[in-house]
């Protein structure tokens, strides 16, 4: 048994000083990194460079390993001068990218350094998350929470299979002290002068087993820890945050959104005039798609997402011609409010002003879209608690009252006008 | 002031029989096994230990295996290219038309889901008629014909189409008839169409006739002017209006088109002005219209041609022979006459029978009160009723003698409606090929060679003229469901012209209607309609020999004179029976009877007494050799000796909804003088065995307090205030609950009792933009029909000597022969109380009270505990005793995926043990505020239309915001007829009724 214990004990010495030492690298990196992040956005490298994924310019990923950090940096500053200097690399890259990269002269050695950094600790990231995304995957993109509450639920099986062993051990090993207790009397009997050590472990265990107040306070414990634990279930079951299925088309909102810019209002227009924000028809995707084809990432073939929607709308890249054959693409909906619930865009977006990262969570950084708030009740009373309704609306002059306020220079929310209201929502 | 009037909404109710006192007792219809549970007996039975245990254990792991379910993947599937013109999450508006009425459909996603009036149309602009508001249901009906059939078995189009060609071809070289036979034809291009067809088979023929005919009318005015045409009526323009038997504003010619009018004369504005119209009622059943009229006096059929000689005599001063011999009809008609003399020019008579020579003495009548012109419009006729009775006997006749080869079948299904079916199905078996085109195999197309299924109005291209000059369009707002053809198209192929029906249409309409009025085809689809005819008509004068009319009516009244007599009547709901498949139809409440689900036979309650029938009861009906048994209604206000039966019932293959629903009385008809006559000499036996009514009228009981106010005509004019009765002017009030603030909004709405007629289309409209279930014929005897809007109808009693009024006197008295009953419809709906006693007992609080004035309902929130119900003294709420659209017990009509189409989705359908009730459209609320809110302007009045307000054609429903003070509804409020229903509790509703103003003779 101590055995045991004794290398238990130095394993985790020896991990937690790894855990430690993980930790320092982690930090000192992720000042530096902070930084290169910044810089990776502030001059655009994401619009040709990703890191695990081939663009206009190289995967970014393992650069560190690839190349030497003067030599990146002799790059970065003026690339068109190595190529013509000669160097071998610069001349390789040249006839495999044929989009020349431009001079980042602006960038010091250490803007550069902290670039590098960036792009490591994305790597780290991006390795991560392919582990957690495997297992993730393992489940189906259909409802992650229940993949969570499996996992809890294992981990809990496991506990408690841990305890039961333990607590049985304990039960064999008292037994067997009872036997040799009894053998040590008789022997004791035989040979009275011997001295009887009991294991100070035991001597405890049995104490506690002994001292009845405690054994009580230790069940109150546990009731209550499995108590919160339940209640804390019980709440977020239906709550669905981070819910990301697979959807049919990976559809990145950070190239369209947040690389490319596009305003939200050019695909979700039923946002800002109706109940539904509406995912765009195909033919709206076409607008661009017709001819953005992203052919250049895959040698010249269209990008398999793309033809996606080709197929969707009978489109012939070839010919540039309709078919008749369309078929409308089935989405996967990330965001479900009951039936019970009435939820108008418009008036959120149209009349209160409210920016759709509010709700929906940085949506211009998502490769996938996720569920960002809870799309609780509580969480819908909250903000109408806090947020104030625009004034220069001329259709809140009509509310006497609030006008009244409104001219002593007091605060409106939409709580304040009804929006607490059962019958706001519920019809 | 409380008035000392005794209002009562069943016989039951004013008897105070034993059954009646025990039911408005309980909360529920059938007692609740309570009292079985809690006695001592039931409490201190043992319940085993490890049963109870068991039963725990199971239920906990069903419940957990129950909720590990996984979340449902919920998809969104958007459009590949979506239209222009649709945005998920907006409605859409189209002009169309619906039997002749310029509508507005509003479709959501491309589909049709409710249908309103187009305000800017002329004629009927403001409210719908009940099938209008539930026409949108037959559109999603699943016992339609989803293919086109030969011989009874699915083909193609092209086999169809081949196999006609070939019968017409057929018939064309055997030079036999080719004939259409219809209800009347007012569409230009349908009308265009069979040209079409005519000009490549000149064999042909069209035959229209009506299920319910109007042929009389015709007839006489054709003899009488030379015009064979039925007039359009102006009531507006009528200050005295006599009715003989004539149900105008339900079911007569266009009943919803003259209540707009009628009412214009006796609404609250009108009596702002110091005007009231007067309305006396001869009949016999008591109509819609008969509980409206100011006076009314119970005659037999027999007796209405007697009545109009009298009339005519008391009028032109003649001696005509023949008049009516009834006393109280006697005295009435004198001062009928008198009035009627006096308002020359603005005055009117109008008939319900279908007989020539009665028409042409109302010609006569009206003749000589000047009537012709302004009132009864002879050049903007109307076209909706052009059937001839004589064209479809000469058809039968034809057919039956083999000279016909093709007979297609168009909105006509004589195997059911014609009186004498035999007749039908021999000439039938006689023709070569008969098609139907009708959407379902009916009781006619089911006989015949081939049927041709048709489009609803909202799937096809068409036009309609209801009027002389008034044409409007209709436009599809969908493709066909069902793999269905629209007749004109069916007729153009066969006539071999490949026009597609869209093209052939708007050929039609440039060319022929709207050639010379420098309108577009495309400013038609957005307006809906265009007029071209004259503002008024112009005068006329009636050419009638009334010695030969004379004798022709007495002979005919022998004729049918008896110790009963029967009269037909078309309901108000059902029609002639072309809507008996539509469930929204069949469940709502017959305006005066109550009665939803059957037909039935009224008696007056002093012949089913001599009968010995009492409730539940049942008779045999004995008439031109046809007998049915059916149940009884034991109805206030039938004549004595007469027995009324509504036709349009007993189909049975009309569909799930509608089939063997009441009984078949078509057949009770017969021909008179050439047209299909309502009226006949019949003998009413008591049937053995009792059938229980689904009759909605002591359901929801108010316990005989006190919440009419009536007054006269008279008494109001010298004090607008009178008999309203309002608690506050004499009390002071004193408030448990703090007021309730509105400081934006404050909804509310007024009542016109004067303008409510009771038809109930403002049921329908709600139904159908709540999505309220139906929930069948059998749950309505059980008191749980889910309608969030009712209509009240109480009677009070009248007799010789003067109004039995006092509860007390009515106790003593026992010589009434209840033909002398007037009629109150009360609108009764949840009532927005500022202190709601439900809000207060509700232990979850699922109803509570907005900053605008409305009681709110969270579905999602209540766990049924029924306290508000209980709590409710207007009982208005409603409880889910199953989830009615979605439970195959309970398959009227919703089960399944593409009915539910129906419903509206901006409305949650509620599931079981959930409480619901009028929720004052809060969908449209919100909608309106936050179209004004994109808009950034103030909310208009009008803006925000109530279902209800919406349906009704008479404006008796008023709605608006009170803290406006230019609201029409604020300026409804301040007048002083505004009372509200139980002010005296203090519950303090929002909703406020007008006193009901009878014009009546004494005052």
């Amino acid at each position: 048994m101590r055995n045991i214990s004794s290398v238990l004990g130095k394993l985790a010495k020896t991990m937690s000083v790894g855990l430690m030492l993980l930790f320092a690298v982690t930090m000192s990196r992720a000042q530096d990194a902070a930084n290169g992040a910044a810089l990776f956005k502030a001059n655009a490298c994401q619009s040709c460079h990703a890191i695990g994924k081939k663009l206009t310019g190289p995967d970014l990923a393992g650069l560190a390993e690839r190349r030497e950090e003067a030599w990146i940096i002799k790059w970065i500053h003026n690339p068109q001068g190595m190529v013509d200097s000669g160097d071998p690399i610069a001349v390789e890259l040249k006839g495999q990218y044929p989009t020349m990269m431009a001079s980042y002269a602006n960038l010091s050695e250490d803007d550069i350094r902290d670039i590098i950094a960036y792009v490591g600790a994305e790597e780290v990231k991006l390795a991560e998350k392919a582990v957690t995304g495997d297992a993730g995957a393992a489940g189906g993109g259909a409802s992650n929470d229940a993949n969570t509450l499996m996992i809890v639920g294992l981990i809990a099986i496991v506990v408690l299979a841990v305890v039961v062993i333990v607590v049985l051990n304990r039960v064999i090993r008292s037994l067997e002290k009872v036997i040799a207790a009894n053998q040590a009397a008789i022997e004791a009997a035989q040979a009275k002068n011997e001295v009887y050590q009991e294991s100070s472990v035991a001597k405890f265990a049995k104490a506690f087993v002994q001292n009845k107040k405690l054994v009580g306070f230790a069940v109150l414990g546990l009731v209550a820890f499995l108590g919160v634990l339940g209640w804390n279930t019980m709440w977020n079951v239906g709550v669905h945050t981070g819910y990301q299925p697979v959807q049919p088309i990976k559809f990145s909102h950070q190239i369209h959104a947040g690389v490319n810019q596009i305003e939200c209002q050019y695909c979700h227009g039923g946002a800002y005039k109706s109940k539904n924000a509406s995912i765009p028809s195909a033919n709206v995707c076409m607008n661009c798609h017709n001819t953005v084809t992203a052919s250049d990432h895959y040698d010249g073939a269209v990008s398999p997402e793309i033809a996606k929607i080709y197929k969707a709308v009978d489109f012939n890249p070839e010919t540039k011609e309709y078919g008749n054959n369309p078929k409308p693409i089935q989405w996967v909906r990330i965001h479900n409010l009951p039936d019970f619930a009435y939820f108008n865009h418009s008036q959120h977006v149209t009349v209160a002003g409210v920016e759709c990262q509010t709700c929906h969570g940085p949506i211009e950084n998502m490769e996938e879209v996720y569920q960002y708030s809870p799309l609780t009740m509580k969480w819908c009373v909250d903000c109408h608690r806090e947020t104030e309704v625009d004034v220069n609306n001329a259709y809140y002059d009509q509310l006497i009252e609030a006008h009244e306020k409104l001219k002593k220079g007091e605060k409106m929310t939409a709580a304040m006008i009804g929006g607490l209201e059962c019958g706001k929502c519920h019809y | 002031m409380d008035s000392n009037k005794k209002y009562w909404k069943g016989l039951e109710e004013l008897q105070q029989t034993p059954a009646f006192v025990e039911s408005s007792k309980g909360e529920f219809a059938e007692p609740i096994p309570v009292e079985d549970v809690l006695n001592e007996a039931g409490l201190s039975t043992k319940t085993p230990r490890r049963d109870f245990l068991k039963a725990l254990g199971f239920g906990l792991g069903a419940v957990t295996l129950a909720a590990c379910n996984r979340t449902p993947v919920h998809k969104a599937v958007p459009y590949v290219i979506k239209p222009e013109e649709v945005t998920p999450g907006i409605p859409n508006f189209y002009a169309s038309s619906f039997n002749g009425q310029s509508v507005l459909v509003r479709t959501r996603e491309g589909r049709p889901i409710s249908i309103a009036a187009n305000p800017n149309s002329i004629g009927l602009n403001q409210g719908t008629d009940a099938t209008a508001a539930a026409s949108v249901l037959d559109l999603y009906d699943m016992s339609k014909l989803q293919n086109p059939q030969v011989g009874g078995k699915d083909v193609d189009w092209t086999k169809l189409d081949a196999t006609v060609i070939a019968a017409l071809d057929k018939a064309a070289s055997a030079g036999k008839q080719i004939t259409i036979v219809s209800n009347s034809v007012n569409s230009p291009s349908t009308l265009a169409a069979i040209a079409k067809l005519a000009e490549k088979y000149p064999t042909t023929t069209h035959v229209q006739v009506d299920a319910v005919s109007y042929s009389g009318i015709i007839e006489a005015n054709r003899a009488s002017f030379g015009k064979a045409v039925v007039p359009s009526y102006h009531f507006q323009n009528a200050n005295v209006v006599v009715s003989v038997a004539a149900d105008f504003l339900g079911s007569w010619l266009a009943g919803e088109e003259h209540t707009q009018d009628y009412i214009k004369n006796r609404d609250y504005k009108s009596l702002k002005n110091g005007k009231m119209s007067r309305h006396i009622q001869f009949e016999s059943g008591l109509s819609m219209t008969g509980t409206n009229a100011d006076v009314r006096i119970a005659i037999k059929p027999s007796e209405e041609g007697a009545a109009l000689i009298s009339l005519y005599n008391a009028i032109t001063g003649q001696s005509l022979a023949g008049g009516i011999t009834n006393k109280k009809a006697q005295t009435a008609i004198t001062l009928a006459a008198k009035e009627l003399t006096n308002a020359r020019g603005a005055a009117v008579v109008v008939a319900g029978s279908n007989d020539v020579n009665v028409q042409s003495l109302v010609n006569a009548v009206n003749s000589a009160l000047g009537a012709y012109g302004s009132i009864i419009d002879l050049d903007n006729y109307s076209k909706q009723y052009q059937g001839s009775d004589a064209a479809f006997q000469q058809f039968l006749a034809n057919a039956t003698a083999g000279q016909v080869g093709v007979a297609f079948f168009l909105n006509s299904n004589p195997v059911y409606d014609y009186f004498k079916p035999a007749d039908v199905q021999n000439a039938l078996a006689k023709v070569d090929f008969t098609l139907s085109f009708a959407d379902r195999a009916d009781e006619t197309a089911s006989e015949l060679n081939a049927i041709a299924p048709n489009c609803t109005f909202l799937e096809a291209w068409g036009d309609s003229s209801s009027k002389e000059g008034y044409y409007t369009v209709v436009q599809p707002t969908i493709n066909p469901v069902f793999n269905t053809r629209q007749a004109e198209q069916s007729l153009l192929v066969w006539a071999g012209d490949n026009t597609n029906i869209y093209e052939f249409v708007r050929q039609n309409w440039e060319n022929n209607i709207l050639a010379g009025t420098g309108k577009a085809w495309k400013d038609v689809l957005q307006t809906g309609f265009i007029y071209k005819g004259s503002e008024t008509g112009s005068s006329y004068t009636a050419n009638v020999d009334v010695n030969a009319v004379t004798t022709a009516i007495n002979t005919a009244a022998k004729a049918i004179a008896g110790d009963f007599e029967l009269k037909l009547y078309e309901s108000t709901s059902i029609r002639d029976g072309r809507y008996a498949n539509n469930a929204y139809l069949q469940e709502l409440p017959d305006p005066v009877s109550k009665v939803t689900w059957d037909n039935y036979a009224a008696l007056n309650p002093r012949d089913a007494e001599k009968l010995g029938l009492g409730e539940n009861g049942k008779v045999t009906v004995e008439a031109n050799g046809y007998s049915v048994e059916l149940p009884v209604v034991l109805q206030p206000g039938q004549a004595l000796g007469t027995v009324s039966v509504a036709v349009g019932y007993g189909r049975t293959k009309v569909g799930k909804a509608g089939n063997n629903v009441g009984k078949n009385a078509y057949p009770f008809a017969q021909v008179v003088n050439g047209t299909v006559q309502f009226a006949a000499k019949a003998s009413v036996t008591k049937a053995g065995g009792t059938y229980e009514l689904a009759q909605t009228q002591t359901h929801h009981t108010i316990e005989g307090r006190n919440i009419i106010r009536e007054t006269t005509f008279a008494k109001y004019l010298k004090d607008p205030n009178s008999e309203s009765g309002r608690f506050a002017d004499s009390h002071k009030t004193y408030d448990l609950w703090n007021k309730f603030e509105a400081p934006g909004h404050k909804w509310v709405m007024a009542i016109d009792l004067n303008a409510c007629t009771g038809c109930g289309s403002c049921i329908v409209a709600c139904n159908v933009e709540n999505n309220v279930p139906v929930v069948g014929r059998d749950e309505v005897r059980r008191r749980r029909e889910m309608h969030w809007l009712r209509i009240d109808r109480y009677y009070t009693l009248e007799t010789a000597e003067g109004k039995l009024t006092k509860e007390k006197e009515i106790a003593k008295a026992t010589d009434y022969d209840y033909e002398d009953v007037t009629v109150v419809h009360q609108p009764m709906l949840c009532q927005h109380c500022d202190h709601a006693p439900c809000e207060t007992v509700c232990p979850v609080l699922a109803t509570v009270h907005s900053s605008e004035g409305l009681n709110h309902m969270a579905y999602n929130r209540c766990f049924g505990t029924r306290y508000c119900a209980n709590n409710c003294p207007y009982k208005v709420r409603r409880f889910n005793w199953f989830n009615y659209w979605n439970d195959s017990r309970f398959d009227n009509y919703l089960n399944n995926e593409f009915t539910q189409l129906v419903l509206n989705p901006d409305v949650t359908t509620r599931s079981r043990g959930v409480m619901e009730k009028c929720s004052m459209c809060i969908q449209r609320i919100q909608a309106g505020k936050l179209e004004a809110k994109i808009e950034k302007r103030k909310l208009r009045d009008g803006d925000v239309k109530m279902a209800c307000q919406e349906a009704c054609s008479a404006n008796a429903i008023i709605f608006g915001d009170i803290n406006d003070p230019e609201s029409e509804v604020s300026k409804a409020l301040r007048n002083e007829r505004v009372y509200y229903v139980l002010e005296e509790i203090n519950v303090q509703p929002n909703i406020g009724y007008m006193t009901k103003v009878r014009n009546t003779f004494e005052a």
